[in-house]
């Protein structure tokens, strides 16, 4: 799975870092590069199988034990 | 300088905004559970509530001709409160795209392939939308067209189909319904299908008559709903209270279609206007997402960001809901107030620019 997963990211980063590079837009590489390890790191640590905090729970949360404006 | 080169017209965006309000269309079911027999009542309170505050988007866009909701927001707040606003609004669209993504899963796993690994089938939906967002907005404007006109057309056929099996008793006792059950469906039904239009502030701008905007906004909304309509009344005709304990009511319905016993077995159309609907509202908000990015940190192209940003909402999908229930308890209960807050607030961004007296 591990394996499967690096291909396809690494498919997607060949796929459109080149032409990027070519045109010289740097400020587009470095978003696309953030946003590109953080789905990595993100989908990596779901096949492993870490436990990753859910943001739902996290908002649940907040309207519910916090704000306490939640239906019942 | 534009994004996007692609132009929509008035009457794609009316077509665009039906398709979008029709993705909800099973997922308003969730309603049920509160309201009973009366969904079809909230319905109409719910659609009634919303017209004034897409009104309000609407005028929005019409005060800053040609610019999205992050410029909206970067002139109205200033530069730094502004990255904030946006930004929040950005994962506002990619978890309801990753809840949108999850419902639609969870439902094709538990009606059609209980074996298939629910990943399998978010990346296969995942590829598609991601394709059409790399191919622009005219690819998905023109697409909706066609997809509206077949939802439509499979709610109008399995509503007259089942019209013998229909029992108008199942709407009696009339009203009896409490105001707070009242209120709570109204909420959820204008936060969670009608009101999430507020990503078509990021669209409006490629429009290319902005006076006409509002017009097909409004019939829109209204085909949208007048189909929710036609698809609630049929569930509760013809499964009564016994809607309120199903999870998808729509294809527990089409599933009774017995004609002769030849024309049988057609809960396969619901699935396939799921499908559709869901790949339009999932494709805008997806494109509202990687627009808002492209948008907040001046890129030159959002085209790069597709990829990366779909494998996000796919991991989001995946570790939000473990099952169509909890998800049903998150939409019935806190989502309305979290998607509200996001709603409303354009209302907020007009008054402030009123106050100010933008633009300048």
């Amino acid at each position: 799975m591990i394996f499967l997963l690096t291909i396809t990211f690494v498919a997607i980063g060949l796929f459109e870092a080149p032409a990027l590079v070519r045109n010289k837009h740097w400020r587009e590489l470095t978003v696309f590069l953030v946003f590109f390890l953080l789905a990595f790191t993100l989908a990596l640590l779901q096949t492993v199988g870490v436990k990753i905090p859910n943001p739902i729970k996290g908002v649940e949360h907040l309207i519910k034990d916090i704000l306490k404006i939640s239906y019942r | 300088m534009r994004l996007e080169k692609g132009i929509i017209s008035s009457s794609q965006l009316m077509f665009l905004v039906a398709g979008y309000v029709l993705g909800s269309v099973l997922v308003a079911a969730f309603t049920n559970t509160v309201t009973k027999q009366y969904t079809w009542l909230v319905v109409l309170s719910g659609l009634a509530v919303s017209i004034p505050l897409a009104l309000v988007y609407v005028a929005l866009t019409r005060k800053f001709p040609g610019k999205d909701l992050v410029q909206i927001n970067r002139i109205v707040y200033g530069p730094y409160l502004s990255k904030l606003v946006s930004a929040l609004y950005i994962w506002f669209f990619c978890s309801i795209a990753g809840f949108m993504l999850a419902y639609l899963s969870q439902t094709i796993k538990d009606y059609m392939m209980p074996e298939t690994p629910l990943f399998a089938i978010c990346i296969l939906f995942t590829c598609i939308c991601a394709w059409t967002v790399r191919n622009g907005i005219e690819v998905l404007a023109r697409t909706s067209v066609i997809f509206v006109m077949i939802i439509i057309f499979v709610i109008l056929i399995t509503f007259f189909l089942l019209l013998k099996d229909m029992e108008l008793t199942n709407f009696l006792p009339f009203f009896d319904l409490s105001l707070k059950d009242f209120i709570q469906g109204t909420h959820i039904m204008m936060t969670l299908p009608f009101c999430e239009i507020v990503v078509f502030l990021m669209l409006f701008p490629y429009v290319n008559k902005g006076v006409e905007t509002k017009k097909s906004v409004i019939l829109g909304l209204l085909i949208g709903g007048g189909s929710i309509l036609i698809d609630t009344v049929r569930n509760t005709a013809v499964l009564g209270v016994a809607s309120t304990i199903m999870i998808s009511p729509s294809i527990e319905s089409v599933r009774l279609i017995d004609l002769a016993e030849i024309i049988t077995r057609l809960e396969m159309l619901v699935i396939t206007l799921l499908l559709i609907a869901m790949f339009i509202k999932v494709s805008v908000m997806y494109y509202g997402t990687v627009l808002g990015i492209a948008r907040l940190c001046n890129l030159r192209s959002y085209r790069q960001l597709v990829l990366p940003i779909g494998s996000i909402i796919v991991s989001l999908s995946m570790m939000t809901f473990d099952s169509l229930a909890q998800s049903n308890d998150f939409a019935t209960r806190t989502g309305p107030f979290f998607t509200l807050v996001f709603e409303f607030s354009p209302v907020i961004t007009l008054l402030v620019a009123k106050i100010r007296k933008l633009p300048k």
